[in-house]
């Protein structure tokens, strides 16, 4: 049950009523805006109750079992609980940029939406810049931190969103040499175009050794490390004495900032999931199960390792990106451009 | 390039709450950027004045007080305490007496260090063997509830012996527990002992030489890690200790990992001695007649055990006239860890303290009494 | 070394300073001139046979007609234990810092300083430890000690 052919036939609807084109235009695209942010607010209600109930079977509980169906209702309830609260801003933080942070942190993680291939003909804009703009965009958070540690006026909320921050930008590097190495063998930067060259399991990039699995590899911590998740989230940890950029957000300011997180995390399973799996490749089901099956496995894998592994200390953190990831990703670029080269390795 | 900047220390407090600081205290801290200069430790928030409460009480009324000396190991608490009367007033404890007080302090070792693990990891960072530490406490506190009906502050060593015999259930149990133990400690070193961030985080922290050690009167856990092969049970026995083949761990370095791994080998010790406890342990009586107006004679005595975190050392003088101590004096093993703290965190970052304070294994009402 | 050489060795070595006392019920306890406590705890310290580098305890006690601090040490390599005290009258409450022998000293001495009043010479920090830091009810192990909440109980 292909959805293109649906929206399909929806923009031929659209069509229909003569209306001019400009006003076709833009009633699509804001209905486009519409689908994909009610996609995503629901993935993340989602996400939040899965990651409760997984790290409670990883410790041997059971998580939240009373509101609805094994707790799947939790999540709205603390949703409804977070809007209730007093929105409380600092008597002296600096207003505007207090106020935009979450802000600027929920549009750049939806933003970046508006290329990912939720299945086969089901994505809104194919462009060709694929995989830079997605990049590019996902960059924004690092600002959103910046401005949260700034307008909170508070030593230690500013500590850590500089931390953050640098651990982000620091991570960003090997994340976009191991995103390069597949960019070099799909050839083109278009995500639809990425998909479409792994048109069977042993093209898949994972498997394409010896660079496909060490970028899978690389492309997994730095993704960790970018939604600044365990093992890399000393910035934000409670047991630390920097309590994190988002210590002195409240009610609905904080939930924004918690979404922002849940959003990042399937952006980064979804472009591992489009990048190295396959993307909605697949036989039998159709191309957006494909899809939805491969990047909640991602999903889950990061879940795993946050409730399995201890966390880093900062300059540890720092230190393996720069002096570890950094130089396997380039040498890993190095032999993938050769055997895109040679004749006989370019499987 | 560096001569126009300069960098300026600043004073943080790592305050009285604080998810990491096992209790309560307050560490003063003068970082030079993420670098610990001086760490000054701040304590007494938890002070209770037992040995003041004590000196005021009978013997037999003190033993609640003393138990919430360390409410992790209370029944070690009620050991020293009774160890000390008894050798003050020369009263001979029967066999099974005995046995039952090994058995239950060796068990709460392992109760303590399973709280010691389980808040260690999460301190670094690993949430989840925290609660596979807790869910192995489970079973050792239902052992205690099944004797003495408490979970935490038993009132259960007395002067003379112990306060009842164990139920029919309790050694099945034991033996239940005793058999899938070892496996559980076997999950917990593969999940944490070769882990790269574990060891990264652990190894070449906190290093604290035998001289300081043992100069800064460093007992315990911490004390075999640095190396100094020193155990009451062994060197200076007290009870049966010695009539138990036990090994006794020791480490090389003094960092935290070393502490690490000699608390995790005596858990697995304790499990063994608790073991042959239970197949030598005769029948008999368990509590020797004190009476009720119990006056020990003229006399004083210092007298020590092997708590899980060091040396846990009660001084009692008795003016030979009066049901009450003339003076109870506690000492527990955190209060020489906190005093050397200072020293080995010195030039360490910051998530390195809480890897230190944690590994140290310092409860608060031990330091504060 | 057993208990009766322990004796026989230490009164040997300090002759005139030290005085074996009835009142140990298992380890030696000794009376010791007060003078010559630094020099006692550095000679048990450095001595080889002894080698005491290991501090158990410092304790004061104020039995109704003197105050005492009693020091418990014992040997990490050879074994030994044994405990000793010197005597002061309430006039004379004052004792020298050992914490040059032995730096976990330190916090002990601060603590008999903070609840008996008994001074310390050459401790570098004679600072509040337990008591809060505003406190100004004088020195609460004493047995002359007395406050409007301080409840004595019941004889029984």
């Amino acid at each position: 049950m292909e959805l293109a052919g649906v929206f399909k036939y929806l923009y031929e609807l659209l069509v229909s009523t003569g209306l001019p084109q400009v006003w076709i235009d833009l009633i699509s695209l804001v209905a486009a805006a519409f689908v994909v942010f009610g996609f995503l607010a629901v993935v993340a209600l989602f996400l939040v109750w899965w990651e409760r109930k997984v790290s409670a079977h990883i410790q041997q509980r059971f998580g939240p079992m009373r509101t609805g169906w094994h707790g799947w209702l939790q999540t709205i309830a603390d949703m409804v609980k977070l809007l209730q609260k007093e929105d409380i801003t600092p008597a002296t933080a600096d207003r505007p940029v207090f106020f935009w942070a979450p802000v600027i942190a929920l549009t750049a993680a939806f933003a970046a939406y508006v290329v990912m291939p939720f299945g086969k003909g089901l994505i809104v804009s194919d462009l060709n810049i694929g995989i830079l703009f997605m990049v590019a965009i996902t960059t924004f958070t690092i600002i959103s931190l910046l401005m949260a540690g700034w307008g909170s006026n508070n030593k230690y909320s500013l500590l850590g969103g500089m931390r953050s921050a640098a651990q982000v930008v620091s991570y960003e590097v090997p994340m976009v040499v191991s995103i390069l190495a597949v960019v070099l063998f799909a050839g083109s930067m278009s995500m639809v175009d990425i998909v479409e060259s792994q048109a069977k399991i042993y093209q898949w990039y994972i498997f394409r050794l010896p660079f496909g699995p060490i970028a899978f590899i690389i492309y997994i911590i730095s993704g960790t490390a970018e939604t600044n998740r365990t093992p890399f989230d000393l910035p934000e940890a409670e047991q630390e004495l920097v309590a994190g950029f988002n210590v002195e957000y409240s009610g609905m300011k904080f939930a924004m900032f918690f979404f922002a997180e849940f959003i990042n995390l399937f952006t980064i399973s979804a472009i591992g999931a489009t990048l190295f799996l396959g993307g909605w490749q697949g036989p039998f089901l159709p191309s957006w199960v494909w899809f939805m099956g491969k990047s909640l496995f991602l999903v889950f894998v990061l879940m795993w390792f946050r409730w399995t592994y201890p966390r880093l200390r900062v300059d540890q953190l720092m230190e393996f990106s720069w002096k570890f990831l950094l130089p396997v990703s380039f040498a890993n670029l190095i032999v993938a451009g050769f055997m895109k080269y040679s004749e006989y390795f370019n499987w | 390039m560096t001569q126009g900047l300069r960098t300026e220390e600043f004073l943080v407090n790592m305050g009285p709450h604080h998810p990491s600081t096992h209790g309560v205290c307050r560490f003063l801290l003068t970082m030079d950027g993420e670098v610990v200069v001086k760490a000054v430790p701040y304590i007494g928030y938890l002070h209770r004045a037992i040995e003041k409460i004590c000196e005021n009480r009978t013997y037999a009324q003190c033993i609640p007080i003393i138990d919430r000396f360390e409410y992790c190991t209370s029944m070690s608490c009620e050991l020293a305490f009774c160890l000390a009367t008894e050798k003050l007033a020369g009263i001979k404890v029967p066999e099974r007496a005995e046995y039952l007080r090994i058995i239950m302090v060796e068990l709460n070792r392992i109760a303590s260090h399973l709280i010691w693990f389980g808040t260690t990891s999460l301190d670094l960072g690993a949430i989840t063997p925290f609660l596979y530490g807790f869910r192995e406490r489970e079973d050792i506190l239902d052992l205690y509830e099944m004797t003495c009906g408490q979970r935490l502050t038993y009132n259960y060593i007395r002067v003379g012996g112990v306060s009842r015999d164990i139920p029919s259930d309790f050694i099945p149990k034991t033996k239940a527990f005793l058999e899938k133990f070892p496996e559980k400690v076997e999950d917990y070193v593969r999940l944490l002992n070769e882990n790269p961030i574990w060891m990264v985080r652990n190894q070449k922290v906190g290093v604290m030489s035998a001289e300081l050690a043992l100069s800064y009167g460093v007992s315990g856990p911490a004390l075999r890690a640095s190396g100094v092969k020193f155990d009451i049970r062994r060197d200076d026995p007290y009870s049966i200790y010695d009539r138990f083949d036990f090994e006794i761990p020791t480490g090389t370095n003094g960092d935290c990992y070393d502490r690490y791994l000699v608390r995790l080998e005596e858990m697995r010790q304790s499990a063994k001695i608790v073991k042959q406890a239970i197949e030598q342990m005769p029948e008999g009586e368990i509590k020797t007649k004190v009476p009720t107006n119990f006056k020990p004679p003229k006399g004083e005595v210092y007298s020590r055990i092997e708590n899980s975190r060091g040396e846990m050392g009660v001084y009692i003088q008795s003016a030979g006239d009066s049901k009450k101590p003339l003076r109870l004096k506690l000492r527990g093993g955190s209060f020489n860890q906190l005093q050397v703290m200072p020293e080995i965190v010195k030039g360490g970052k910051i998530a390195d303290l809480v890897a230190v304070m944690a590994s140290m294994d310092i409860i608060m009402p031990e330091v504060d009494r | 070394m057993n208990r009766d050489d322990l004796i026989k060795y230490l009164l040997e070595n300090h002759p005139g300073k030290i005085e074996l006392l009835d009142t140990g019920k298992v380890e030696p306890f000794f009376a010791l001139n007060k003078e010559y406590l630094l020099e006692f705890c550095r000679s048990i310290k450095t001595d080889d046979i002894l080698a005491m580098d290991f501090l158990c305890n410092i304790a004061a006690v104020d039995t109704g007609e003197k105050l005492e601090v009693v020091y418990s040490v014992a040997s990490a390599k050879n074994r030994i234990r044994f405990d000793f005290k010197v005597v002061m009258p309430y006039e004379e409450a004052e004792v020298e810092s050992v914490q040059t022998v032995w730096a976990g000293a330190n916090w002990h001495e601060r603590e008999i300083w903070e609840l008996f009043g008994i001074n310390v010479r050459n401790h570098d920090n004679l600072t509040r430890f337990l008591l809060p830091d505003d406190w100004n009810q004088g020195n609460p192990m004493r047995k002359n000690w007395d406050a409007p909440d301080f409840i004595r109980m019941p004889e029984l």
